[in-house]
C-alpha cells in the first residue's frame, strides 16, 4: 500500500471548523452594538431630560417671547435676522471686517416696492445683512447702481437722489421712518420722516443722530454701513433702497426688504437675546449644545459647541493610560487592526447647523406642537452622529419656543469602541488559543490515527502474510478502543495464519501414522504371502504409497525449512562456485534439456547459506525444465549489477496468468494444470525460494519475458 | 535365544505389524501401548532393544521420558526412535536424548530390520576381538563394519547407525562424489534431501568436536557429497 498524504485531512478539517471561531467576535460585536443601541437610548432619554430642565426655566416668561414671537408667519428676506457678531465694526463703508458675509442676502427685482416706467430690471440690486454687536445692530448694503445720485449741496428734497429709507417700530410700538441721503461719500445722517397722515410724501423732520453710519462709492456703486441702538428697535424692521438716474429725477426704483410706508407692512427682525442666553448659560456647563428657538424656529438664543458635546459617557472614557509591554503592543499592533473595523470619532467635523439663523428638523416641529421629540442625524461629512432633542416651551398653554439640545455619539462611540477593543483582544486571545488547541487535537488524533494505519499496514506484508502485530493502544477514547480491536483482529487472523501455515505439516504428521499403518501392513502381507508379494496390485498399492509419502514428504518441507531457517548458520561464500556446481549436476540430472549457463567470472562472494542456495537452484530450475518448451533452451545467467548478485532463469513456454502476479511465491499457490501424473505439486516449491531468498536478504521477482516468449525468475543478493 | 525387543506405540495397527514382523525374524516382541506399561515391564527386566515412540497416547513427548528413565536404568542399551516426527528439532532432540537411532515411520519393514540387526551386530561386536577383514581404513578414518563403530585419528567417533552408514557410503568410495539419493540408498533410509543435509551436517559437526582441522566431507553443490582422505 502506497503511503498517502491526504491533502484535506483531518488537521485541515479541523481547522477549517476552527473558523468557526470567528463568528465569537462578530458575535461579540453584535452584542456591543446592541449596548450601543440601548446607550444611545440612554444618551437621548438624558438629552430629553436637560431639554425639558432648561424648557423648564424658560416657561411662563412671556416677557422673552413677546417681541420676537408674536407673528404669524416668517419670510426670508423680508424677516430679519440679526446675527451676532463677534469682532467689532468700523463704520467706514468698507466690508473687510463683516466677517459672515455668507449670510447676507441679496435683493433684486424680485424685491421691488416701487417703479416708474424708466426703469430697466437689472439695473438696481443689493445684497444686505444684519447684525448684532453689543448694544447695536449693525447692517450693511452693497449697492449695484450704475449711475450713483447724490443729493446737492443745498438741494431741500432729500428724496431727489439715491436713498436709503429705515423703517421699524420702536419697543414702544410706536412707527419710525428714516431716510438717508448724502452728499458725497463718508459718515452720513438719516433724517426722520413724518409718519403722519399722508404717508405718500416725504417730509423729513430732524436728522437722528443716534442712527450712525457711513457711505461709500464703489466701483459697482456704493456701500452704506450703518448701526442702529437696540433700544431704539422693537421686533418689526423694514429698509429700501430708491435709485435716482438723474440729479434731481424722480425715483426710478425702490427695492426693500418689505414696504416701509406702513407698520402694517414691515417685515420683522430677530435678534438673539441675550436674556435667554444668559439663562441657559445660567443652567450650568452643560456638555449639550442647547439652542432655543421661537416658534418659527429662529434661533434666539445659544450655548456650548458642539465639537466638545460627546454626552456624559465621554467622561468614563479618558484616562487610563497604561503602561507595559502589552499595552504597548497593543497600541502598535493591535489598535491599527480594530481601526481598519472601527471608526475612531472625529474630533474635527462640520456641523451645518452651526450658524444658522432657522433650525429645521422633525424634532423642533414635534417639539412646537407641544410634544418632545429627538432626532439623529449625521453631520454632512458624515464623522459623526449628532443626536438632538427638542422640548417645547410653553406660555400660557401655546406653544412659544422650543429648547433644542444637541451632543454627538462620539461619547458613547468611544466607550463603544473601547469596549470593542477589549472583547477583541479576547476574542483574539481565544481564536489563537482555541485554533492552536484544536490543531494540536488534530495534530494528535491525525498523528495517533496514521500510527495506528502504519501499525496495520506492517502487520501485514506484501503477499498477507501476517509479520507482526500491533501494540494495543493503552489510550481509553476510541482511537484507542480501535487500536484495541486492530490488535485483537490482527492476533486472532495470526492465529488462524498460524493455523493455516501449519495445515500442511499438521496434515502430512497427522496422516504419516495411517500410512505407516498402511505399508507395515503391506509389507507383512507380502512376507507372509509370497503369492501377495508378487501380484500387481501389490505392486500398484506400494507405488501408490510411496507417492502418499512423497507428498507427505513435501508438505512438510516449508516447515521443515523455516525451521531450519532459523537456525541457519551465516557464513561466506562464493555464489559462482555454487552455481557452477549445481549447474553441473542439473546438466546431468536434466540430460534431455538444454541448459545454458553464463556466468560472470569474478567471485561473487556473499553472505549465507550455501546448501540453501543449491536447494533454491534446485527449485527453480526444476520449475523452469518443467515449464520450459521441449526443445527450447533453459537459460542461467548469473551476473554483478553494482552491489546485487543478479542470478535469472529464463525458460521458454507458456506464460504466467497476469491475475497470479505477486501470488505465485505465496504458500500452496500453483499455477500447473492438475493431474499432471508423476510428482506431486503442491505449490511450495516457489515459496520455499522465497523463503531461502528472503533469508538472504535478497528479491525473487517472476515475470514474463517482454517478449511474451516465456518467464524469467530474477533472484537478485546483496553481496 | 532370541532377542527382546521393546515396542512402545501406541497405534495398535502399526504396533502389531511390526511385533509380527520382528517375531517372524525370531525375535522376542514385547509390546506397550503406554509409557507406564512399559516403564512397569521395563523395571522388572530390561529388553534387548526398544522401539519407541515419541507421541504416547496423551503424552506429546512420552516417548523423550521414556527414553531417558531408559538411559537411567542402561547406558548401553540400543534405542531406537520411530515416529511420525520427522522435523530436524525432534531428531535432533531425540538423538541428544542418547538414542541409537531415529527414524520416520516412512522406514520399511526391510530397512528397520536391517537397521535393527545392524544394532544388535553392533553390540555384539563390542565384545567380540576386533576383526580385520571388517575394517575399513581412510586416512585417519577407521571404520569397524562389524562393530559399526567409527574412530578418528585413534577417537571413537560417536555415530548413530543412520550415521555410520553414510560416513561408510562416502568414504568406501573416497573422492567419488555420492549423491543424496546415493547417500539415502545406502544409509536405508527414506527423506528428502534436506535432512540429508542435515545428517551431514551433524557428522560433521561429531568429527569437528574431536578434531577442530576436520574437513574432509566436501559439499559438491547440485550433486552431494564427497569424501576427501586426509593426508594424501
Amino acid at each position: 500500500m502506497s503511503r498517502r498524504t491526504f491533502v484535506f485531512g483531518l488537521r485541515a478539517k479541523l481547522l477549517l471548523m476552527s473558523l468557526f471561531l470567528f463568528a465569537i467576535p462578530w458575535l461579540g460585536y453584535e452584542y456591543v452594538w446592541e449596548m450601543e443601541k440601548y446607550l444611545r437610548a440612554g444618551q437621548e432619554r438624558t438629552l430629553l431630560g436637560t431639554v425639558r430642565a432648561v424648557a423648564t426655566a424658560l416657561h411662563e416668561r412671556p416677557r422673552l417671547f413677546d417681541a420676537q414671537a408674536s407673528y404669524l408667519s416668517v419670510e426670508k428676506g423680508r424677516d430679519l435676522y440679526a446675527y451676532p457678531i463677534v469682532d467689532p465694526i468700523r463704520l467706514d463703508g468698507r466690508l473687510n471686517d463683516w466677517r459672515q458675509q455668507q449670510h447676507a442676502l441679496t435683493y433684486d427685482d424680485n424685491y421691488l416696492i416701487e417703479q416708474s416706467p424708466a426703469y430697466q430690471p437689472g439695473s438696481l440690486s443689493f445684497s444686505h445683512m444684519v447684525g448684532k454687536y453689543r448694544d447695536y445692530l449693525y447692517a450693511y448694503f452693497e449697492v449695484q447702481d450704475a449711475e450713483v445720485i447724490y443729493r446737492p449741496q443745498n438741494s431741500l428734497r432729500i428724496d431727489r437722489n439715491d436713498h436709503l429709507q429705515i423703517a421699524f417700530t420702536t419697543p414702544a410700538g410706536d412707527f419710525r421712518r428714516y431716510l438717508i441721503a448724502t452728499t458725497g461719500p463718508g459718515w452720513l445722517t438719516p433724517y426722520e420722516l413724518d409718519t403722519g397722515e399722508s404717508v405718500s410724501g416725504i417730509r423729513p423732520l430732524s436728522p437722528e443722530p443716534r442712527i450712525q453710519g457711513s457711505w461709500a462709492q464703489t466701483r459697482q456703486g456704493y456701500t452704506i454701513e450703518l448701526r442702529i441702538p437696540l433700544e431704539l428697535l422693537g421686533s418689526k424692521l423694514s429698509f429700501a433702497i430708491t435709485d435716482v438716474d438723474k440729479i434731481g429725477g424722480e425715483p426710478v426704483a425702490t427695492i426693500g426688504t418689505s414696504d416701509v410706508g406702513d407698520a402694517d407692512t414691515l417685515g420683522t427682525v430677530l435678534v438673539p437675546s441675550p436674556e435667554i442666553e444668559q439663562i441657559i448659560r445660567g443652567l450650568g456647563h452643560t456638555d449639550s449644545r442647547i439652542w432655543v428657538v421661537d416658534r418659527y424656529q429662529r434661533v434666539l438664543a445659544r450655548s456650548g459647541d458642539i465639537r466638545n458635546s460627546d454626552g456624559i459617557w465621554s467622561r468614563n472614557v479618558s484616562g487610563e493610560d497604561e503602561q507595559g509591554w502589552f499595552a504597548r503592543f497593543e497600541h502598535k499592533w493591535l489598535h491599527p487592526l480594530y481601526y481598519k473595523v472601527l471608526t475612531r470619532p472625529p474630533k474635527d467635523f462640520i456641523d451645518q447647523f452651526y450658524d444658522v439663523a432657522q433650525l429645521e428638523g422633525s424634532h423642533i416641529e414635534q417639539a412646537l406642537t407641544g410634544e418632545a421629540g429627538s432626532d439623529w442625524r449625521l453631520t454632512p461629512d458624515n464623522k459623526a452622529v449628532v443626536l438632538a432633542a427638542a422640548y417645547p416651551i410653553f406660555i400660557e398653554d401655546e406653544v412659544m419656543g422650543a429648547v433644542i439640545a444637541e451632543e454627538t455619539t462620539n461619547g458613547i462611540r468611544s466607550l463603544r469602541n473601547l469596549a470593542l477593543e477589549k472583547l477583541f483582544t479576547l476574542m483574539l486571545a481565544i481564536m489563537l488559543l482555541g485554533t492552536l488547541g484544536l490543531f494540536l487535537l488534530a495534530s494528535r488524533i491525525s498523528s495517533r490515527i496514521r500510527r495506528l494505519r502504519d501499525q496495520s499496514e506492517q502487520a501485514i506484508d506484501e503477499q498477507g502474510r501476517l509479520r507482526g502485530s500491533i501494540e494495543p493502544s493503552h489510550a481509553s477514547d476510541e482511537i484507542g478502543d480501535l487500536s484495541r480491536s486492530f490488535a485483537d483482529m490482527v492476533q486472532r487472523l495470526g492465529q488462524y495464519h498460524h493455523y493455516l501455515e501449519n495445515m500442511s505439516s499438521r496434515l502430512s504428521h497427522e496422516l504419516r501414522t495411517p500410512v505407516a499403518v498402511v505399508r507395515s501392513s503391506l509389507e507383512t502381507l507380502s512376507m507372509e504371502d509370497e503369492g501377495a508379494a508378487k501380484s500387481v496390485y501389490m505392486q500398484r498399492a506400494q507405488d501408490g504409497l510411496n507417492r502418499l509419502s512423497a507428498i507427505l514428504t513435501n508438505m512438510s518441507e516449508a516447515t521443515r525449512l523455516e525451521q531450519s531457517l532459523q537456525s541457519a548458520e551465516r557464513q561466506p561464500f562464493d555464489l559462482a562456485e555454487v552455481v557452477t556446481g549445481c549447474m553441473q549436476g542439473y546438466q546431468l540430472a536434466y540430460a534431455g534439456c538444454d541448459l545454458q549457463v553464463s556466468i560472470a567470472h569474478q567471485p561473487l562472494e556473499i553472505e549465507g547459506a550455501p546448501e540453501l542456495i543449491a536447494q533454491l537452484l534446485d527449485k527453480l530450475v526444476a520449475n523452469a525444465v518443467e515449464f520450459a518448451t521441449p526443445g527450447a533452451p533453459v537459460l542461467v545467467s548469473l551476473a554483478r549489477v553494482q552491489r546485487q548478485a543478479v542470478l535469472e532463469i529464463t525458460n521458454q513456454g507458456p506464460l504466467l496468468p497476469e491475475e497470479m502476479a505477486g501470488r505465485l511465491f505465496d504458500s500452496m499457490v500453483s499455477v500447473r494444470a492438475g493431474g499432471k501424473g508423476g510428482q506431486p505439486h503442491l505449490g511450495l516449491g516457489l515459496y520455499i525460494a522465497r523463503l531461502i531468498v528472503q533469508f538472504h536478504q535478497g528479491q525473487i521477482t517472476l515475470h514474463n519475458q517482454s517478449d511474451r516468449s516465456g518467464v524469467c525468475v530474477r533472484v537478485s543478493l546483496p553481496i | 535365544m532370541g532377542r527382546r525387543i521393546a515396542i512402545v506405540e501406541d497405534e495398535d495397527a502399526i504396533r502389531e505389524n511390526y511385533a509380527a514382523v520382528l517375531r517372524r525374524q525370531g525375535y522376542e516382541v514385547l509390546t506397550f501401548a503406554n509409557r507406564k506399561q512399559a516403564m512397569h515391564s521395563f523395571d522388572q527386566r530390561l529388553p534387548d532393544l526398544a522401539i519407541i515412540d515419541i507421541g504416547l497416547e496423551d503424552e506429546m513427548d512420552g516417548g523423550f521420558l521414556l527414553c531417558q528413565s531408559l538411559r537411567k536404568l542402561s547406558s548401553s542399551l540400543p534405542i531406537i526412535f520411530l515416529t511420525a516426527r520427522d522435523s530436524d528439532l525432534d531428531t535432533v532432540s531425540g538423538l541428544r536424548m542418547g538414542a541409537d537411532d531415529y527414524l520416520t515411520k516412512d522406514i520399511s519393514m526391510p530397512h528397520m530390520t536391517a537397521r535393527i540387526s545392524a544394532l544388535f551386530r553392533r553390540m555384539e561386536a563390542l565384545s567380540e576381538p576386533q576383526d580385520s577383514e571388517q575394517r575399513v581404513n581412510c586416512g585417519s578414518l577407521e571404520l569397524d563394519l562389524k562393530r559399526m563403530q567409527a574412530h578418528w585419528k585413534g577417537l571413537a567417533v560417536d555415530l548413530t547407525v543412520t550415521e555410520f552408514w553414510m560416513v561408510h557410503a562416502l568414504a568406501r568410495f573416497a573422492g567419488h562424489v555420492k549423491s543424496r539419493q546415493h547417500l539415502m540408498q545406502d544409509a536405508k533410509v527414506v527423506v528428502d534431501d534436506s535432512t540429508i543435509t542435515s545428517h551431514i551436517k551433524r557428522i560433521r559437526k561429531k568429527f569437528i568436536q574431536l578434531d577442530t582441522g576436520f574437513d574432509c566431507i566436501d559439499t559438491v553443490y547440485g550433486m552431494g557429497y564427497r569424501w576427501t582422505t586426509d593426508g594424501d
